[in-house]
């Protein structure tokens, strides 16, 4: 690709570069309001309790508290993430359902106090029955987190594309296996924080650290009662979100509640043990999987089973449990395809989404079998998966329609990057190599509440004097790099220099933006504002063809000049003009092509200030079954990577040496970002493999809060990374673009687990492969 | 998370530390590089009322040789160890580069290593094996005493909460003494050991036969221990595999580990084994090539 793009596809510097470079990015941290109050949380010490009586009036009594609320001060109104299954209040009405769970808030002069008088605050709870595990919560007479939900059955998924049992009557090879998988924490570096304060036009501003500021003012409206208009939600930088940012959080509800009571503004800020808390992150997985094959390796039929240990509330968890399913549809041609999911409530935080929602651990087991299916068929397992590969236009057998793969290329790509050929099966002891591929939705097909929403809108307003422009999105920045993304689409469609670009983002008052989850903000973001910019293009180029009485397609705009085709045209009244307008100045036009700013210059003249808007909603996808809104999208990114690792057989240490990574992005908008996603998607399935385990004790207590004890991967463990960026050009992408941010991690852990049971000759079924696992595994293999 | 709160002393002399020490007793604590402290404090494990800054304190600093013997200061930070120099032992350096990251490493304290005497400590276990005394001062003058010994459990030494810890004493480096260092963890840097091992060996001048060895163990007792079983199954033998794997054998046997979310006992001292025999090897050539060198 990257054929006539002046901007597109070029290494263009991050705007955000040099501020975050120079420590004068400002996070929620750094800013500071005039009066503000510090929130403290009260949060549960019990897993599982009624709550007998809740006395607050010590609290209140200490010198510096400013306010107190529970569920009494609060209306009571259920919100969460899906509408369909709202289940959470801010403060426990009557029971707390996980250690953790919010019972109280406090806004008092200073930190110090807010937390002591959270102290101050008695609670009476009656003790009810843990559930901790998925058989505790699903056994015979366990009581009932919710009484919405019998058995604690958050949500059950029985879904059955073509006909497996069928199918499997025809299968010359069936494959059977399952997985284990731990809960995860998104481990993003600046734990929430944020500050609500009301303004003198009645608007409750809440600046909060999040990737998603609009549905953020959703949930802050409906449980506040105010209209959306007088909500307004601003996101600063932010240090990273992974998923588990992707909703309202208990303190950008409470703050806001005690901004508006107490007239003040109020700051909240998780610490790193309340980000554990909160979670909202990786569930564990448990699938079962039978694959049947024919002689000669075609796929024929899966049948899935997954059960997901979700925690106290739904939050993310019904999209979780039908991702869960539904990304094994592709990228392999698979004719019939049985899923049953499940999710169940447990006395534990709740999880969400997170990097690869739902499929990541899915992938790792498919994968993991298909090396197996390879080996038992006498298959090269690269072999084995080009000849199932999909391939652009196919669609599967749930509805996923591939506008474009480039997953052979991806497999074409890591096969020569890795030197696979001279590698596989001639790796000294100890070594193994070990490959997998994946795919992912470039954006969720559907905002998360049913509406015909646009999801996205953009203005785009030309500087007065011409020099350049500002594009207003509400899209969200998390240090992805979409305000530099946005720039540079800007930039292509308008036909001016990225450096004459600047961007304002993450603020509600801008418009409408579903947030950055889902890998949606370059496709879909970026499609309004191609659409904007073009807009904005089209305005200028129409002032300007009136002025030189041409016809407006003999004009377009490239890196800043207006380009005439046909014969010469004469424009000097205009630079004259524009000349005589800038008296004085040191830099005016000259040579022989009118620039943008003697044209957008004209255009305000002419018109007035000069706005465009651009929007975006996906086109109908397809799909008509129940639950066909999880898993179609746009467009689908895909990858291939091959992992090359080596084991230590008397430690059971696993060192990742090397990953080749290549993944269709469909047109890189800017090379170094997306090589960033690639890297970074790396690194945390790496950990996933490797490192991450959320551990509890026996009452709920979560064992290892903290980076000291919950591992993610340093950059001492990090692999050498080669990034091969492969484009396929997508059809329904802005430029051709698509996603990268999460279908990059898909491959990671399943690289990993092949390139083990290359070394060792295991087929390990849990991750993290820690060392005593994998030691454990093959003392096993070694006795047997 | 927020510091409690606490007055702050800077003395600038020892006996000034120690007076103000004696004055506050128990409400007072010291302050080194504040790695461990500073975040009990923000647990909440500890609410000292004082903290002393042993900043000033110049005889906590420096390190001198002399007579054969080596004095390390206590304000001495991981860092510095780990970038070794001639007084520094070579299993010194290794466990101080393996303590944490770079940025704890140049907070990180010897003081504050021995003092806070976590199992896994990166700087008590080289120390331990190579046989340190460390050196106490008080209200009545300064004592010696031997690490071997100076452990009591986690967190908790024969210092008396009136001393301020000094310095180190130990052997200087010399040919045909030699150390190996293994630490296992999950990752490659910030982690506590699930087991560390380290060996030192001293090298007869017939270059072959062991003329003394300690074998110093982590996170599988309460404090750093050594194993006297492994010491004596290579002092007066050849240097090589027999008994080197016999060491590994008593380690292991007499290592005490518990089972915790960490890892499992069993495990664990399955870990010393491995752990064990592979210091030794390292410590072996690091004899030889000094000895070698040396010739
Ligand atoms: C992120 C992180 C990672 C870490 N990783 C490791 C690791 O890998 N390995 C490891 O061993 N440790 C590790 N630690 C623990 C810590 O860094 C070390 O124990 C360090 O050596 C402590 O030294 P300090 O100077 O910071 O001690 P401080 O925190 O200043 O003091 C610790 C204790 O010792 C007392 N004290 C200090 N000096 C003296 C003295 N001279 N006399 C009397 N009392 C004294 C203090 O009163 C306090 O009780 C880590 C800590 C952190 C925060």
């Amino acid at each position: 690709m990257s054929g006539n793009f002046e901007v597109i596809g070029s290494r263009a510097p991050r705007k955000d570069a040099p501020n975050k470079s120079t420590g004068k990015a400002r996070y929620i941290e750094d800013i500071k309001f005039p009066g503000e109050l510090a929130g403290a949380l009260l949060q549960s010490p019990q897993a599982h309790a009624k709550i007998k009586r809740i006395d607050i009036s010590r609290a209140q009594a200490l010198p510096g508290v400013v306010a107190v609320i529970t569920a009494q001060d609060v209306p009571d109104v259920k919100y969460g993430v899906s509408p369909a299954r709202y289940d959470e209040t801010l403060f426990a009405v009557d029971r707390v359902r996980y250690v953790g769970d919010e019972i109280a808030a406090v806004a008092a002069e200073d930190l110090a106090t807010a937390q002591r008088a959270v102290e101050f605050i008695e609670v009476e709870y009656e003790p009810l029955p843990v559930l901790l595990t998925v058989e505790q919560a699903t056994a015979e007479g366990a009581p009932w987190l919710h009484e919405q939900f019998p058995d604690n059955v958050c949500a059950q998924v029985e879904q059955e594309f073509g006909d497996v049992e069928a199918a499997f009557a025809g299968c010359d090879l069936i494959q059977e296996g399952s997985f284990f998988s731990k809960r995860q924490d998104g481990a993003f570096i600046e734990p929430n924080q944020c500050v609500a304060l009301m303004d003198s036009d009645g608007v409750l501003n809440l600046h909060s650290s999040t990737q998603v500021p609009h549905y953020v003012q959703r949930t802050l409206a409906m449980v506040t009662g105010l209209n959306m208009s007088k909500v307004r939600v601003v996101k600063p930088y932010v240090g990273g979100g992974f998923g588990p940012k992707a909703s309202a959080t208990p303190i950008d509800l409470a703050a806001g509640f005690l901004a508006m009571k107490t007239g003040r503004p109020v700051r909240m800020a998780y610490t790193r043990e309340q980000v554990f808390l909160f979670s909202r992150a990786r569930h564990g997985f448990t699938h079962h999987m039978k694959i049947g094959v024919k002689k000669d390796g075609t796929l024929m039929a899966l049948d899935h089973r997954a059960t997901l240990d979700g925690g106290a509330y739904s939050s993310f968890g019904i999209a979780t449990v039908y991702y869960a399913g539904s990304l094994l549809g592709g990228p392999y041609k698979l004719p019939n395809m049985r899923y049953h999911g499940l999710r169940v409530f447990t006395n534990k935080p709740a999880c969400g989404a997170q990097r690869g929602h739902g499929g990541v651990i899915a992938r790792a087991l498919f994968e993991q079998q298909m090396d197996v299916i390879a080996e038992r068929l006498g298959m090269d397992p690269i072999e084995l998966r080009l000849k199932n590969m999909m391939e652009t236009g196919d669609v599967t057998c749930n509805d996923l329609a591939m506008s474009s793969l480039g997953m052979r290329e991806c497999i074409e790509a890591v096969k020569n990057g890795s030197g696979w050929d001279q590698k596989k099966g001639k790796l000294p002891k100890g070594k193994g190599i070990g490959m997998a591929c994946g795919f992912f939705v470039s954006g969720a097909g559907y905002p998360i509440y049913r509406s015909e929403t646009y999801h996205c809108t953009i203005m785009i307003k030309a500087d007065e004097d011409g020099g350049g422009i500002v594009v207003y999105t509400a899209s969200a920045e998390i240090g992805q790099g979409s305000e530099t993304t946005m720039a540079m689409i800007a930039a292509e469609a308008v036909g001016i220099p990225y450096e004459q670009v600047r961007v304002k983002s993450g603020d509600t008052d801008f418009g409408i933006d579903l947030g950055a989850y889902s890998s949606r903000t370059t496709l879909m973001t970026g499609h309004a504002t191609k659409e904007a910019g073009e807009n904005l293009k089209a305005m200028i180029l129409e002032t300007l063809a009136q002025e030189l009485e041409i016809d407006q397609s003999r004009l377009d705009i490239k890196n800043g000049l207006i380009k005439i085709s046909g014969d010469p045209v004469d424009f000097s009244a205009i630079r004259i003009g524009y000349i005589k307008e800038h008296r004085g100045w040191q830099d005016q036009p000259s040579g022989d092509e009118l620039t943008f700013r003697e044209a957008a210059r004209l255009a305000y003249l002419r018109r007035g200030t000069l706005v465009s808007t651009g929007k975006y909603k996906p086109p109908v996808l397809g799909g008509k079954y129940k639950g066909a809104a999880v898993g179609t999208s746009p467009a689908y990114g895909c990858s291939a990577q091959v992992a090359e690792v080596s084991v230590d057989f008397e430690t059971g240490q696993i060192k990742v040496e090397r990953i080749t990574d290549a993944h269709d992005c469909g047109q890189a908008v800017n090379l170094t970002s997306v090589e960033a996603q690639m890297q970074g998607s790396v690194s945390m399935g790496l950990g996933e493999a490797l490192f991450e385990e959320v551990k509890f004790d026996g009452q709920g207590r979560i064992l290892n809060p903290s980076l000291g004890e919950y591992h993610i991967p340093t950059v001492m463990d990090m692999p050498e990374t080669k990034c091969i960026v492969v484009e396929s050009g997508e059809p329904n992408g802005p430029f051709g673009a698509k996603e990268v941010g999460e279908g990059a991690i898909m491959p990671t852990i399943p690289a990993i687990l092949n390139a083990v049971r290359n070394a060792t000759g295991l087929v390990l079924d849990e991750t993290p492969l820690t060392p005593e696992r994998v030691y454990l595994a093959i003392k096993k293999q070694k006795g047997a | 998370m927020l510091l409690p709160s606490f007055d702050y002393y800077r003395p600038q002399s020892l006996p000034e530390a120690l007076s103000l020490l004696g004055e506050m007793g128990e409400d007072a604590r010291p302050l080194a590089g504040g790695t461990d402290l500073l975040v009990n404090l923000k647990l909440k494990k500890l609410a000292p009322k004082v903290l002393l800054d042993l900043g000033g304190l110049e005889e906590l600093k420096g390190n001198r040789a002399d007579d054969g013997l080596v004095s390390l200061g206590a304000l001495d930070t991981a860092s510095r160890l780990a970038s070794g120099g001639p007084e520094v032992p070579g299993l010194l350096a290794m466990g101080a580069g393996a303590l944490g990251s770079p940025q704890v490493r140049n907070r990180a304290t010897l003081g504050g290593n021995l003092v806070t005497a976590r199992p896994a400590a990166d700087i008590c276990l080289p120390l331990l094996a190579l046989g340190a005394k460390a050196v106490l001062a008080g209200p009545n003058g300064e004592r010696e005493v031997a690490l071997d010994g100076y452990f009591k459990g986690p967190g908790y030494t024969v210092k008396e909460a009136g001393e301020i810890l000094t310095r180190v004493i130990l052997d200087a480096p010399r040919p045909g003494v030699g150390g190996g260092y293994q630490k296992l963890g999950l990752r490659q840097a910030m982690e506590i050991a699930l087991v560390n091992v380290a060996a030192h060996l001293e090298l007869e001048d017939d270059g072959k036969t062991v003329a003394l060895a300690r074998v110093a163990l982590g996170a599988v007792a309460p404090f750093p221990m050594l194993s006297p079983g492994a010491a004596s199954a290579l002092i007066g033998k050849p240097a090589q595999e027999t008994c080197f794997s016999e060491a590994a054998e008593a380690a292991a046997a007499e290592a005490r580990p518990i089972d915790d979310h960490r890892g499992s006992a069993a495990y664990r001292r399955d870990m010393v084994r491995t752990l064990t025999l592979r210091a030794l090897r390292q410590a072996l050539s690091q004899a030889q090539g000094n000895q070698e060198a040396q010739a």
